[in-house]
C-alpha cells in the first residue's frame, strides 16, 4: 500500500482516473461529462450513471460550489493514522455550481464558522509527483 | 411468497472485545459455533444440509477466493446451492430473500445461513484500525481516503448534519439520546450484549464528539462474533418445531436515490420503497407491528428508519421518539436485544443478522427479561454499505409473524 512521506493514503492512479489527478496537479477541477445527455459523473464512472453511455469526456468544471453537508472529525477513523496531524478535519459534501456532488475538505475556516449553505472555492494540494487533491476554502 | 418459509433455528455466539489473555477465535470457528447453536435449536445436524442450501455473508477478515465453497469445505457440508452476500449489513436479510425464493422454486428445502467476522483481529493497513486492505482498493476508496473521509462516522455524520439542517426546529440531541439510552437499557437485560451498564440522556449528551454531530455514544462498537439462522419450507418447519416464525413479507432495493442521481436528498433511504412492498406482501399495517428491530448502528439511522418506514412523517421522528416509550414494555418497542449500538457489531457485514434473530426470538416468546408481551408480528431491517456522499447502499425490510 503506497504511502506519502506523511503517511496519508495515496490513490492508485489508473488510466481511468489519471485525467482527474493530472488536472488537479495543474490546478484544474475536471469531471466526466456524458457526450449524449450532458450529465457530469463523479467519482469517475465506467459509463454515464444517468443514461448508460460509455462516451464520457473529461471537462473542466467551475471550481465553485455550496456546502450541502459537513462533519468535523476530531479523531482519525477508518483512514490512515497520519491524518491526525490535520485534525480537526472538516469534511464536506459540496454541491458544485455545475451540478455534480463531491467530498471535499474545508480548509482556512474554523469549525464553528463552517456551515451548510456556505459558498466555497476549490484549491489544490499536491500529494505526489503525479497527483493533487482538491480541497475547498470559503469563497 | 407470503408465509412460504419459516425460520426454525438461530444462534448467536458470545461476542468478544479481544481482551488480553482471551482465546481468539477465527471466522471459521465463529461460523461453526453459530451454526452449531442454530442446528441445536432446530434439532438438526449439519448433514441435513448436504444437497440443500448454505449461505455465508462476506467476511472481511476471511477474504479469500471461493469463500463460500471454502466454508462448505471447512464445515464438511456438500450443499446443492451456495449463497454468498456482500451487501454489508443487508447480507443476512438479502440471503433470507434468496433462500425463500429457492425454497419457493423447489430447488432446495432448507438453507443454513451464517455470518461471522473478526474486525478486532483483522489484517489492517493501519494498526489498531479495522481497515482491511480490501476497503482501501479501487476507485471508490481513492476518491474518499485520500480526501480525508473518516469512514462510517463521517458518512453518517454527513447524513446526520444534513438532517439537523433540514429539520432544525424539530430535532434535538435528546431525541437521539433516548434511542441510545433505550438500546443500553435493553442490553442490560440481554446477557449476550457487550455493553450492559445503563447510561442516561445526560451522559449521552456529555459523551465526546468524534465527528460532529456524531458523539461517542452514537457509534456502534466493533466486536468479534458470529450468527446463523436456518430457514426452511413451511412443511418441514412444522415437523421441526411448534414455533416456526414465518417470513410474511419482504422488500429490497440497492443504490436507491431520493431525487436526482447527482444531487439527491440524503436524509431518505430506500426503506420508503421497501416498506410498502413488504407490508403489502404480508397483508399487515403499521399498527399491527408489535416490535421493530431496525438496523441500529447509529441513533440517527434508527430515527430515519422510523420515518422512512412510515411510522411517522419525514421530520417528525424527534417528536415520535419523544412521545413513545421505546422499551420492551412500551408502545413502540425497538432494538430489544440492545441493538448493535450496545450489543456490538461483529464487523460491518454481520450486524445485519441481529435484527432477524432478535425478531424471531421475540416472536417465539424467548426474550426473557426483555420479552415484548404477546408479540406476534415484527418488522426488521437490513441496511448495508455506504455510497459516495449519499445514504446507504442496500435496504431490506422483513415482516415476520408467529402465525402464517
Ligand atoms: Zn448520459
Amino acid at each position: 500500500m503506497a504511502q506519502t512521506p506523511q503517511g496519508k493514503p495515496l490513490p492508485q492512479i489508473t488510466d481511468q482516473t489519471r485525467p482527474f489527478w493530472s488536472a488537479a496537479k495543474q490546478r484544474k477541477l475536471v469531471m466526466q461529462k456524458c457526450d449524449r445527455c450532458g450529465t457530469l459523473n463523479f467519482y469517475p464512472k465506467p459509463w454515464c450513471v444517468e443514461c448508460g453511455n460509455r462516451g464520457l469526456d473529461w471537462v473542466e468544471v467551475k471550481p465553485y460550489g455550496t456546502i450541502y453537508s459537513l462533519t468535523t472529525a476530531y479523531v482519525v477513523m477508518m483512514n490512515y493514522p497520519d491524518w491526525k496531524d490535520d485534525l480537526p478535519v472538516i469534511m464536506c459534501i459540496i454541491d458544485l455550481d455545475d451540478g455534480a456532488r463531491m467530498y471535499g475538505q474545508l480548509t482556512d475556516c474554523a469549525p464553528d464558522k463552517a456551515h451548510i449553505g456556505m459558498r466555497v472555492q476549490a484549491h489544490f494540494v499536491d500529494i505526489s509527483e503525479e497527483a493533487a487533491i482538491p480541497k475547498f476554502r470559503p469563497a | 411468497m407470503r408465509a412460504e418459509v419459516a425460520i426454525v433455528g438461530f444462534g448467536r455466539t458470545p461476542y468478544s472485545r479481544v481482551k488480553p489473555g482471551e482465546r481468539i477465535y477465527t471466522v471459521d470457528e465463529y461460523l461453526a459455533w453459530a451454526a452449531d447453536l442454530a442446528l441445536a435449536k432446530a434439532g438438526m445436524s449439519k448433514n441435513d444440509f448436504d444437497g440443500q442450501g448454505l449461505g455465508v455473508a462476506h467476511a472481511e477478515a476471511a477474504h479469500t477466493v471461493n469463500w463460500s465453497a471454502a466454508v462448505a469445505e471447512s464445515l464438511g457440508i456438500s450443499p446443492r446451492v451456495l449463497l454468498r452476500a456482500d451487501q454489508g449489513g443487508a447480507s443476512a436479510s438479502a440471503m433470507l430473500i434468496r433462500a425463500a425464493a429457492m425454497i419457493h422454486a423447489g430447488i432446495v428445502d432448507r438453507v443454513l445461513v451464517m455470518g461471522a467476522d473478526t474486525p478486532l483481529t483483522i489484517p489492517s493497513i493501519a494498526p489498531g484500525l479495522p481497515l482491511s486492505p480490501e476497503r482501501t482498493r479501487g476507485v471508490f476508496w481513492d476518491f474518499q481516503g485520500p480526501f480525508g473521509v473518516m469512514g462510517a462516522n463521517a458518512q453518517f455524520g454527513l447524513v446526520h448534519a444534513r438532517y439537523l439542517h433540514q429539520h432544525k426546529n424539530r430535532i434535538k440531541p435528546e431525541h437521539l439520546g433516548k434511542i441510545a439510552v433505550t438500546t443500553r437499557y435493553h442490553a442490560s437485560l440481554n446477557p449476550g450484549a457487550i455493553y450492559r451498564k445503563p447510561f442516561t440522556v445526560e451522559e449521552y449528551l456529555s459523551s465526546r464528539i468524534l465527528s460532529d454531530p456524531v458523539r461517542l455514544l452514537d457509534c456502534v462498537p466493533m466486536v468479534n462474533g458470529g450468527l446463523a439462522y436456518i430457514v426452511t419450507s413451511v412443511e418441514t418447519a412444522k415437523k421441526l418445531t411448534d414455533k416456526p416464525i414465518y417470513l410474511l413479507g419482504f422488500g429490497e432495493v440497492s443504490n436507491y436515490y431520493h431525487g436526482s442521481r447527482n444531487q439527491p436528498d440524503i436524509t431518505y433511504t430506500g426503506f420508503e420503497q421497501t416498506v410498502p412492498e413488504a407490508l403489502k406482501m404480508a397483508g399487515v399495517q403499521h399498527k399491527d407491528i408489535d416490535v421493530f428491530e431496525p438496523y441500529d448502528d447509529y441513533p440517527m439511522v434508527v430515527l430515519i428508519q422510523m420515518e422512512d418506514y412510515g411510522f411517522c412523517k419525514k421530520g417528525e421522528g424527534g417528536k415520535f421518539v419523544e412521545e413513545r416509550d421505546l422499551t420492551f414494555k412500551g408502545d413502540f418497542p425497538i432494538s430489544t436485544d440492545g441493538g448493535q449500538l450496545s450489543g456490538g457489531q461483529p464487523g460491518g457485514a454481520i450486524g445485519g443478522f441481529m435484527p432477524i434473530i432478535e425478531a424471531v426470538t421475540q416472536l417465539r416468546g424467548e426474550g426473557g427479561e426483555r420479552q415484548v408481551k404477546g408479540a406476534s408480528i415484527a418488522a426488521a431491517s437490513g441496511f448495508g454499505g455506504m455510497t459516495y456522499a449519499r445514504n446507504n447502499r442496500s435496504c431490506v425490510t422483513m415482516i415476520f409473524g408467529s402465525e402464517a
